[in-house]
């Protein structure tokens, strides 16, 4: 097995999704700001809208990826042990998951409800 | 005029340490050069490197208060005193002003700085376009001094990893060049997430380089190709 680092696909996927995140938060801050949303009842029913919940969830895979590329640059520049640089690296998959699965539960439970 | 310059012999020395010196008699249009020299007739053990003088050779680069650059074509009088000098940082010292350039040579070399031809050499000198020739420009003035591949701290950090912003200039200067033919393997050779991909755009080799070229945009260009080359 090995765990080979890319170079193009993180750097592209890194770039693509701030393009991504950028657009989406334009769209959100719209949003916001043209008052459409005003409480909870009106975030709950813009949430459970296909083509919304779905661009969200886009919008966290987008950022869980690029917090990773970035995360995984900075541990690439400064830890040079293996062992240490194979537990950051862990740890930092492993809490980038668990915000990705959180993010999931939220939506997925908006969607039901 | 107050200097502080690194003094640093292996053979006597433990540790480096600042030496203060003072020179007199300052005209006016010397250049920091002019002035090393003077203080090296002074103290002969004071080691630093040099040879044309014009900022042509790249023999004489250095920390200058701070920064990169060549001592011949720093005016003494842009200077803040005392003047502090030291190696260029991220290389080992040999002695004093001198570094190791080894380490920035091998990355030099990694590069293949030279024409890539699969085609049979031809009779003639291989025709360029005055189009193709103006792409060339920006990148074939490098005279690798070393100023912005050792104030860059990616290259700090991995400098046997990166190739750091000089070497991926000549690479770029032979990716542009429509005589090379070597496109993919240079491409190929450069993919991975050390070699060209550790440059996070901090932009310190184009603060330095006293050629006034710029590596970040070359190394920009370098990503757009491979881009174009891979989709």
């Amino acid at each position: 097995m090995t765990l080979h680092a890319h170079g193009l696909r993180a750097w592209l996927l890194q770039r693509m999704s701030a393009l991504y995140m950028t657009g989406y938060t334009f769209f959100v801050l719209f949003l916001f700001s043209s008052a459409s949303i005003s409480d909870y009842q009106n975030w709950h029913s813009w949430m459970a809208d296909p083509f919304f919940s779905l661009a969200t969830t886009i919008f966290f895979a987008a950022l869980l990826v690029h917090a990773w590329v970035g995360i995984r640059d900075v541990i690439m520049d400064y830890a040079h042990s293996s062992l240490l640089r194979f537990i950051l690296l862990t740890a930092t998959g492993l809490s980038l998951f668990s915000i990705g699965i959180w993010m999931l539960r939220v939506v997925i439970l908006v969607v039901i409800k | 005029m107050k200097f502080l310059i690194y003094r640093y012999n292996p053979e006597t020395d433990a540790e480096p340490h600042m030496q203060e010196y003072e020179l007199a008699n300052v005209e006016p249009g010397m250049m920091l050069l002019n002035a090393l020299e003077r203080l090296k007739a002074q103290d002969e053990t004071l080691s630093f490197r040099r040879s044309c003088g014009e900022g042509v050779c790249g023999s004489d680069g250095m920390n200058i208060n701070g920064r990169n650059g060549l001592a011949c074509i720093t005016p003494l009088t842009v200077l803040k005193q005392p003047v502090e000098l030291r190696p260029m940082p991220g290389l080992p010292v040999i002695r004093d002003l001198i570094v190791d350039m080894g380490q920035f040579f091998h990355q030099y070399r990694s590069v293949k700085p030279y024409l890539i031809r699969h085609d049979p050499d031809p009779e003639i000198e291989i025709k360029q376009s005055p189009e193709d020739r103006d792409k060339l420009d920006g990148l074939y003035e490098c005279i690798l001094c070393g100023c912005c591949t050792t104030s860059c701290p990616s290259f700090w950090w991995n400098p046997d990893l990166f190739r750091g912003p000089a070497a991926l200039l000549q690479s770029a200067r032979f990716l542009m060049d429509s005589r090379d033919q070597g496109t993919a393997e240079r491409l190929d050779e450069l993919e991975g997430p050390y070699r060209l991909f550790r440059c996070h755009t901090i932009m310190n080799c184009v603060d330095v380089c006293p050629k006034n070229l710029n590596p970040t945009s070359a190394i920009g260009n370098i990503k757009k190709l491979m881009v174009k080359h891979h989709i």
